[in-house]
């Protein structure tokens, strides 16, 4: 294939290749064959490209693992075509290159045989293939003479390889530049001597030694143990060699052929050859889902779904970039729903999660759906609650501030005689005056009203200002947060509610679903309004905050009207007034949801909002207003 | 036979076959998967002299996974816990090899000793004291040697009241200085090796950052 091969066409790929880089949207340049894959799962994944977009929603693109493999060849039969080398070394470059593929080509041009090397594919030429005794008399010297990595190779196996490998038919000289496509034969060694595997020391005269073009020839049944150890315990998707300091990285195809069995072979007849299989199958299978999620890792327009046993990937060009998240909230769903083990339904996440669509933040970890702030504010606010809620929560509850150098005081025993330790100041617990005037009424204070009792109270709820000031949004955060978990039980009182309906009235199943929609809308509706008190508390004051406010208030007083209205109980002369009442208020919830929605997002890509403490990623000036 | 025995059981043969390597394997109870290993301390180095003990466990999935090892013998050496014989040497982690042997890894061992890497340690504060003063380190690791490996007595070394002292590297004209301050001893020990006090730092760090620092301890 590449005998007569133009460096021209090399030249014109690498070119057209280039212009769909700068475009920066390598995804949106693909051309249409993955349109048409996308047409065909089109059942299977929700594709949001239906309707208006609405500005708090992103463009994203649900792939399963085949797509995101078809990827992968894509990049891979690319690389092909411009160097001239074989599907396994093009994965090992680009995976190399950490599927860079414009770093790679510009690398590759540059000097083909270093990124060869680095990345595992071919020798250094200024060692030779098969290691020379020169070395193995360093290995003997070794012992007197200690280096840091003594050279292990004995002189046994070193005897060995020269007198089976010198005969291989590479010249130093030429680099490898185009590996033969087919060269599976070529792993297998015959051995003149008899062959001793130098890690398992077997020498039955059955053993089958393998080697790379390193000519590290072990035996396959520790190939495999290796294999299987570095892909099932370490999850290393770049396997080098079995030998110290060797760099050659495993191809593929090697890795194919000692995990999965030939066409041709003859099936296992004994059990342990049954198990031997399977295990080799599901090594290479975990190596497949490895590569993949490399390759997803190191595209920053592909996130892996985060629910457990999903392997589809989420693909979002428009979060990509760490500088788009403070312009957009980009909740995703990869499309599939439910949890895939069946035992992890069951306990670890209630029924509520059961058929639930996997919907999760492109852009960072913290939760499945922080609309509408996005995730820097919401990182700051859960970092706050976890740090501060349950100490501020105690201060308020246990301490008071001195009246003269507000230092913190608990009392934890005796009168309400209070001597600050800090700066000596007397004082009543009770009325917080000085105790100067409480004379001698030592045990009780009945000075309430006292001036300078009302003074010092004062200046201690001025202090106390901030706490509450952040215990206001964090109760109200925490309180949506609460309803939004209990509303498992919500909708199993809702069901009950739908079957009393479907007995006392004439109303039918689907005539019911009023009720379970408006639970769905709620429970929706209480996750945006949580989020609106994290934005909130962050919010510099202005018209802005207000307006936001205002909406967040009509936002809550929608949902707790609704929620009232489905905790109501059930008269039968009642239902269809009530049936009325929810639908409307649904609808109106619904509306009131969206707005707020839309005009935070709106107000995040207009840069509206103003903070009032430095939040990473906005720049310092916005902070200040 | 199971492969791991089977390779285990030719590693301690070999070595003990071998005369030349002054490398000793041996079983610290019935199963051939906990062993101990030593060797000599390698000639012109402060470790000259005194035999080194290791503690050896093979893992389950040996040769494909390392060897763990570590000091059962207390050394003063930058990529070695002084307090836990733990050791930073990259073929015990990623850089190990399945055609590395238990010989060969004792081996590298010895030669960490020839050349340590204080740029990777193990023990900041010993990693600190042999950037600071190379010689100095040397002396306390000699003496560890001493007392610690059975090794020589080093040149120069002075009686018992002295141990605690050269234990920790310092200089005793400096503890006896803040002794005499009115600190306990063994306190003046423990926060000069914390701070480094050694060599050129003792220029450095003034007298009071030291009396602070024994004042808060």
């Amino acid at each position: 294939m590449s005998s007569d091969y133009e460096y021209s066409d090399d030249d014109a790929e690498y070119y057209d290749d280039d212009e769909e880089m700068i475009d920066g949207t390598q995804e949106e340049g693909d051309d249409s064959d993955d349109d048409v894959d996308m047409d065909t799962f089109g059942d299977d994944f929700k594709v949001s490209t239906k309707g208006k977009k609405k500005s708090y929603e992103v463009d994203y693109d649900s792939l399963s693992q085949q797509q995101v493999e078809k990827l992968m060849q894509k990049d891979v039969d690319h690389i092909c075509g411009i160097f001239g080398v074989d599907v396994s070394t093009a994965g090992l470059l680009l995976r190399h290159m950490k599927w860079n593929k414009e770093k790679l080509i510009e690398k590759y041009m540059d000097n083909p045989d270093s990124v060869a090397v680095a990345a595992g594919v071919t020798i250094p030429e200024a060692r030779p293939a098969p290691p020379s005794r020169s070395n193995s008399q360093a290995a003997a010297a070794a012992a007197n003479q200690p280096s840091r990595r003594p050279l292990t190779r004995g002189s046994k196996l070193l005897s060995l390889a020269s007198g089976s490998k010198s005969s291989s038919s590479k010249s130093p000289t030429t680099p490898q530049r185009a590996p033969p496509i087919s060269r599976t034969s070529s792993w297998k060694r015959t051995q003149d001597e008899p062959f001793v595997c130098q890690i398992c020391f077997n020498d039955a005269p059955n053993l089958q030694p393998l080697a790379l073009d390193c000519e590290h020839a072990f035996c396959s049944d520790c190939w495999k143990d290796y294999l299987t150890a570095k892909i099932m315990e370490e999850g290393e998707h770049s396997v080098r060699c079995m030998a110290e300091d060797c760099a050659l990285v495993l191809p593929d195809p090697f890795i194919r052929e000692l995990l999965v069995p030939a066409m041709d072979a003859p099936a296992p007849t004994t059990k342990e050859a049954k198990a031997a299989e399977a295990q080799g199958l599901k090594t290479w299978s975990h190596f497949q889902e490895l590569l993949v999620r490399h390759f997803v890792a190191c595209n920053a327009h592909l996130k892996f779904c985060p629910y457990p046993s999903c392997t589809n990937t989420v693909s979002c060009p428009s979060a990509a970039s760490k500088s788009s998240l403070t312009t957009v909230v980009p909740t995703v769903s990869c499309g599939a729903r439910g949890i895939g083990g069946e035992e992890m339904s069951q306990s670890q996440h209630g029924p509520g999660l059961q058929g639930k669509e996997h919907k999760f933040c492109f852009g960072c970890p913290i939760e499945s759906d922080h609309r509408p702030v996005v995730c820097n504010v919401a990182k700051m606010w859960l970092r706050k609650c976890r740090d501060d809620s349950e100490t501020a929560n105690w201060i308020k509850s246990n301490t008071k501030e001195c009246s003269q150098c507000q230092s913190t005081i608990e009392k934890n025993g005796g009168c309400n005689h209070m001597t600050c330790k800090k700066c000596k100041h007397e004082f009543c617990w009770v009325c917080m005056g000085p105790w100067s005037e409480h004379g001698t009424a030592w045990y009780s204070c009945n000075r309430y009203d006292e001036k300078t009792g009302v003074d010092a109270r004062d200046a201690q709820s001025k202090s106390r200002a901030s706490l509450e000031r952040y215990l206001h949004y964090y109760n109200r955060w925490a309180n949506h947060e609460q309803s939004a978990k209990l509303s498992v039980e919500l909708y199993a009182k809702t069901e009950k509610k739908m079957e009393e309906m479907q007995i006392t009235s004439s109303l039918t199943w689907i005539e019911v679903q009023f009720m379970k929609k408006a639970v769905e809308e709620v429970e929706k509706c209480r996750m945006t309004l949580k989020w609106t008190y994290a934005m909130a508390y962050y919010l510099a004051s202005g018209n802005h905050k207000e307006l936001f406010e205002d909406n967040q208030r009509d936002l809550e007083k929608a949902v707790e009207d609704l929620s009232e209205l489905l905790e109501s109980p059930l008269e039968a002369e009642n239902i269809p007034n009530l049936r009325a009442q929810v639908t409307n208020k649904t609808v109106y919830v619904q509306k009131r949801n969206e707005i707020v929605l839309e005009d935070t997002a709106n107000g995040f890509l207009e840069g509206r909002w103003h903070w009032n403490t430095p939040v990473e990623g906005f720049d310092d000036d916005d902070n200040e207003a | 036979m199971d492969a791991r025995l089977r390779r285990v059981n030719k590693e301690i043969t070999d070595c003990k076959n071998d005369k030349t390597s002054q490398i000793k394997i041996e079983l610290v109870d019935e199963s051939p998967f906990h062993l101990k290993g030593s060797f000599p301390g390698p000639e012109g180095t402060p470790y000259e002299g005194g035999k080194f003990e290791v503690d050896i466990v093979i893992p389950e999935s040996y040769p494909f996974q390392p060897v763990k090892m570590k000091f059962i013998t207390k050394l003063y050496h930058p990529n070695v816990s002084s307090a836990s014989g733990a050791i930073c040497l990259d073929i015990l982690k990623d850089a190990w090899s399945p055609v590395l042997t238990l010989k060969s890894t004792l081996i590298s061992l010895q030669s960490l000793l020839c050349s340590p890497e204080p740029n990777d340690p193990q023990d900041a504060e010993v990693a600190k004291h042999y950037m600071t003063s190379k010689q100095s380190f040397e002396e306390t690791a000699a003496y560890w040697t001493h007392i610690y490996a059975g090794g020589p007595p080093p040149k120069g070394s002075g009686g018992a009241a002295n141990d605690e002292v050269a234990i920790a590297g310092l200089d005793k004209a400096q503890v006896d200085r803040f002794e005499a301050l009115g600190f306990q001893r063994s306190k003046v020990v423990d926060v000069l090796r914390r701070l480094n006090y050694r060599g050129a730092n003792i220029a450095k760090i003034s007298d009071d950052v030291v009396v602070e620092k024994l004042l808060m301890a």
